[in-house]
């Protein structure tokens, strides 16, 4: 792919690519992180993002103006209503992305929480582990694991609707990893390989949002050869 | 049961009568008793009277095109023709084939037909009035059987021995359509007649070259059948002929070739999808094509820019580089449609790929270009090839911004358009303007300078009206332009309000078909009742006829044959045979007759008047053999059992007995004969007598 520089045209802030916070109630346990998720994909992709991101209640019919949402927390939160339930089951239904982080991947609160909604909404389709060779993992970025704040487990969760993942689950702080003061200087620690394991998480970051707009592209034929020339030895 | 009475009620009464010498009296009492019964009911005798008469006399001969085998040197037809020559005048003579019609006396009789269809003949002509018999004047290789014949039929065998030495290629079985350079079968089934098994060479040839070579093995009956494979590279129609040898004796040459039409098509719509960076509006294109399994997909999508800063070795990254060579060199004529999301070619050094763009569109490809903030001109485009041949014409490129429109607005659909596929997507018009109403808004659109002639605007701006969705052709392509990169948000968006997702998909369906020329989204296009017609056959041609805009035609146009190969038809001499046709509703129906030389033609609609323009064509074949040559064996047993089981009998063609010899008695129905015994006054008065003789015998015999 060649390198020139792109129109800096747009259609209007709202035709970028937004992502959504799922407002729970409370307060973003990682307020910034969403905000350098996307600065981070529009810096590194072609990928148009929305700088200023807003949140949504997940029974708010703004959540299908953008099909991104990212539902991050530390803690347990409380059953949602049958409107909530509804609204993200049609979300996704209607092919929307949901992007789950949890930000305290050492407790059991946030994952038992996200577990009980996730049945609610999807009864039918239970949450498994996305294997390697999943096209998340090499939409972007070669990456042979996902990482975040913590190294944690070796693969993200998530929930495959139609041939699609539709919702990604990561407990490994993905947020606590890119979240920035107003410094700019990053507020977590990551652990245990630290600068190396930050930009992980970020490249992980962005192959889930490029996942999300390209889903399946990077495995049609015209690419598989390139990829495969690519992986051994050379996965970060 | 009357008599039973009469005596049960004697028994009974004698058996009351007491003294012996009342019993004579008793007896003459009952019989008094029913004699005034049977007047009371008044029972009535029927009688049904009919009579027998010659009765009118109909000959039906066969017209089919196994009538043009010979027996001996003189063909079955001839044969026929002599035996209706024999006919006295007072017999109304009709032929049978594909359908029944008079036989003009000035006119020699003619074995076209491709079916002999003798059973709804018949059906046809019991219904005559005052029919006595038909006269049936065939070989028997009938296409069908009368069940029931409901008429006494005399069958005349043009020939009753039912011998023939005759090689033919009875079947050939291939699929109508095929694919582009994959191998595809014909079945090929031969018989011969008279010779038994044998092994019989098979060729099978396109225009005159041959394609493939074979044997066929013959059992004892003298049947077999072989595959014969073929690989067609062209698209469109295709000409195949099966041929076998022709042995000397043989009866019927015509029959040892069969010709057969295929349509060759891609095995699947190939689009090629390129897009400037990834967006909602790619990811639900490309989902909604890969997901429909009669689309082959070729997606390029630009990932990163040269201002993206990716912070890795290339080694660690996913990208491949844009393969442009391949794509707008190498494959690009094996695309039907090509679509431009959002895609700005300078960053690319595409320059000199895009008069070939233009060219492949002008030749029969499609092109579309969907909008956003790298497409038409703040992509570049003005001036340049592609704008050629896009249905829009383009601000210059200097316009910058000036060349957006970031407001939102729900695109409008004028009522003429209102039938055009793409935009038509409910069952009436109204409600296809209702439902482009009700969807989400689009944000922002690319801004045009104006309309090319030729071009539709089917979506515009409700405020001052500026085009959003334009389509057109340029040469023999199909052409689009779409100025918003929104239409992702009439499947999410619009789900999530209404719960009704649907629009997007069907309006970019409707899209990609049109502009790959599905058949069934064509404004005009023309049927025939058959693929393959024998020599001078009738055809019966269908068509839908509409003008640009889908609004069905009014008046007339003309219809007329050309040889499939003809590069134009040629007005003059097309037009002293064209057949006017009239158009109601925009539906056509017409009767024309095949050419007499085999061969591979077109029937053409055009437009009576402004020069005659091409509305519709559809593509046949003429075959000198057909399926009624393909068996041509005389079948005298089934005249015979035709004849015996309806009452009739069954003579040779070549000594015809005269009709005065053939039962041709009708029976006449005279109506019925009522008769009523008890009515005449007689009967009557002989009761009331009797009844005053009983009276007065019981009076004289102190009887009360």
């Amino acid at each position: 792919m060649s390198l020139v520089g792109a129109s800096a045209y747009a259609l209007g802030e709202d035709t970028r690519v937004e992502i959504v916070g799922v407002d729970l109630g409370a307060d973003e346990p990682r307020e910034t992180a969403r905000r350098r998720l996307a600065w981070e994909v529009r810096k590194r992709t072609s990928i148009e993002t929305r700088l200023a991101p807003r949140r949504a209640r997940l029974d708010d019919q703004t959540i299908f103006e953008t099909p991104f949402l990212y539902l991050a927390g530390d803690e347990a939160f409380e059953p949602r209503s049958e409107a909530e339930v509804r609204g993200l089951r049609r979300f996704i239904e209607f092919g929307g992305f949901l992007l789950i982080d949890d930000a305290s991947p050492h407790e059991d609160g946030f994952d038992l929480s996200v577990r009980r909604l996730l049945r609610r909404a999807f009864p039918t389709d239970p949450l498994a582990p996305v294997p390697p060779d999943h096209t998340v993992f090499h939409s972007f970025y070669l990456l042979r694991r996902p990482a975040g704040r913590v190294r944690g487990p070796e693969h993200l969760f998530g929930i495959t609707r139609g041939g699609r993942l539709a919702v990604a689950y990561s407990r490994h702080d993905l947020g606590g990893a890119l979240a920035r003061d107003n410094l700019g200087t990053y507020r977590f620690e990551v652990t245990p390989d630290g600068e190396r394991q930050r930009e992980v998480a970020a490249r992980l970051g962005v192959n889930i949002v490029m996942y999300a707009l390209c889903l399946d592209y990077k495995d049609d034929q015209v690419h598989a050869p390139f990829i495969m020339r690519r992986r051994p030895g050379r996965v970060r | 049961m009357a008599a039973a009475l009469f005596l049960v009620f004697a028994y009974l009464v004698s058996r009351g009568a007491g003294t012996r010498e009342h019993r004579p009296l008793f007896v003459l009492e009952a019989f008094a008793a029913l004699l005034t019964w049977l007047v009371a009911v008044q029972p009535t005798f029927v009688k049904e009277l009919s009579s027998s008469e010659p009765g009118q006399v109909i000959a039906l001969v066969d017209t089919s095109r196994s009538m043009q085998v010979a027996r001996g040197s003189t063909p079955r037809v001839e044969i026929a023709a002599r035996a209706v020559e024999g006919l006295p005048d007072e017999v109304t003579v009709f032929s049978f084939g594909d359908e029944v019609a008079a036989v003009p006396d000035d006119e020699p009789l003619s074995a076209t037909a491709e079916r002999s269809d003798l059973g709804r003949a018949l059906e046809e002509v019991a219904l005559t009035e005052d029919l006595g018999a038909v006269v049936v004047i065939s070989d028997g290789a009938l296409t069908d059987l009368p069940i029931d014949p409901r008429v006494r039929v005399h069958a005349f065998a043009v020939d009753p021995d039912g011998e023939l030495m005759d090689d033919s290629v009875v079947e050939v079985a291939a699929d109508a359509m095929v694919f582009q350079r994959q191998v595809a079968k014909a079945r090929v089934t031969v018989r011969s007649l008279g010779r038994g098994a044998q092994v019989i060479p098979v060729t099978l040839s396109r225009e005159g070259e041959v394609v493939s070579e074979t044997v066929v093995t013959l059992n004892e009956e003298g049947v077999g059948s072989v595959n014969l494979e073929f690989v067609e590279r062209q698209l469109g129609r295709a000409v195949y002929h099966v041929s076998i040898p022709t042995p000397d004796g043989d009866a019927v040459p015509k029959n040892n070739s069969r010709a057969f039409l295929v349509d060759v098509v891609r095995d699947r719509l190939r689009v090629l999808l390129v897009a400037g960076h990834p967006t909602w509006d790619v990811r639900f294109l490309r989902e909604l094509i890969k997901k429909d399994g009669s689309i082959d997909l070729i997606s390029f999508f630009i990932l990163r820019t040269n201002a993206d800063l990716s912070m890795a070795n290339p080694d660690e990254l996913a990208l491949i580089p844009f393969p442009t060579d391949e794509l707008f060199r190498e494959h690009l004529g094996s695309f039907d449609v090509i679509v431009f999301q959002d895609f700005d070619f300078g960053p690319y050094q595409m320059e000199g790929y895009l008069p070939r763009i233009r060219d492949y569109v002008r030749r029969g490809g499609s092109f579309a270009m969907i909008g956003g903030e790298r497409s038409f001109s703040v992509g570049g485009y003005a001036e340049t090839p592609i704008a050629e041949v896009l249905p829009v014409t383009l601000p210059p490129t200097t316009a910058g911004t000036r060349s957006l429109d970031l407001s939102r607005f729900s695109p409008v659909m004028q009522d003429e358009v209102a039938r055009h596929p793409i935009v038509g997507l409910a069952a009436a018009p109204d409600e296809s303007a209702a439902l482009f109403r009700g969807l989400p808004e689009l944000i922002g659109s690319n801004r045009f300078r104006g309309v090319k002639a030729g071009a539709s605007v089917l979506l515009s701006r409700p405020r001052g009206g500026a085009p959003i969705l334009v389509v057109g052709e340029s040469g023999q392509g199909r052409v689009l332009a779409f100025a918003s990169d929104g239409s992702w948000r009439w499947g999410v968006t619009a789900g999530g309000q209404s719960g009704d997702a649907s629009v997007h998909e069907r309006f970019w369906d409707r899209v990609l078909r049109w502009l790959a020329r599905d058949p069934r989204l064509e404004p005009a296009r023309l049927s025939t009742d058959r693929a393959s017609y024998g020599a001078s056959a009738i055809m019966r041609v269908r068509g839908v006829l509409r003008d640009a805009s889908y609004v069905p035609r009014d008046g007339s146009v003309a219809l007329s044959i050309v040889a499939l190969d003809a590069a134009e038809v040629e007005g003059e001499a097309e037009a002293e045979s064209a057949q006017v046709v009239r158009v109601i509703s925009g539906e056509i129906e017409a009767e024309l007759t095949a050419p007499e030389v085999a061969g591979a033609y077109r029937v053409v609609a055009r437009e009576v008047g402004n020069e005659g323009a091409v509305l519709a064509e559809e593509a046949f074949v003429v075959e000198t053999s057909g399926r009624e040559l393909a068996d041509p064996v005389a079948r005298p047993d089934v005249l015979r059992e035709l004849a015996e089981r309806s009452g009739g009998s069954f003579h040779d063609a070549n000594n015809p007995p005269a009709l005065s010899q053939l039962d041709t008695q009708r029976v006449r129905h005279d109506g019925v004969q009522r008769i009523a015994p008890m009515a005449h006054p007689l009967t009557i008065v002989a009761t009331i007598l009797l009844l005053g003789a009983v009276f007065w015998l019981r009076r004289r015999r102190g009887l009360r």
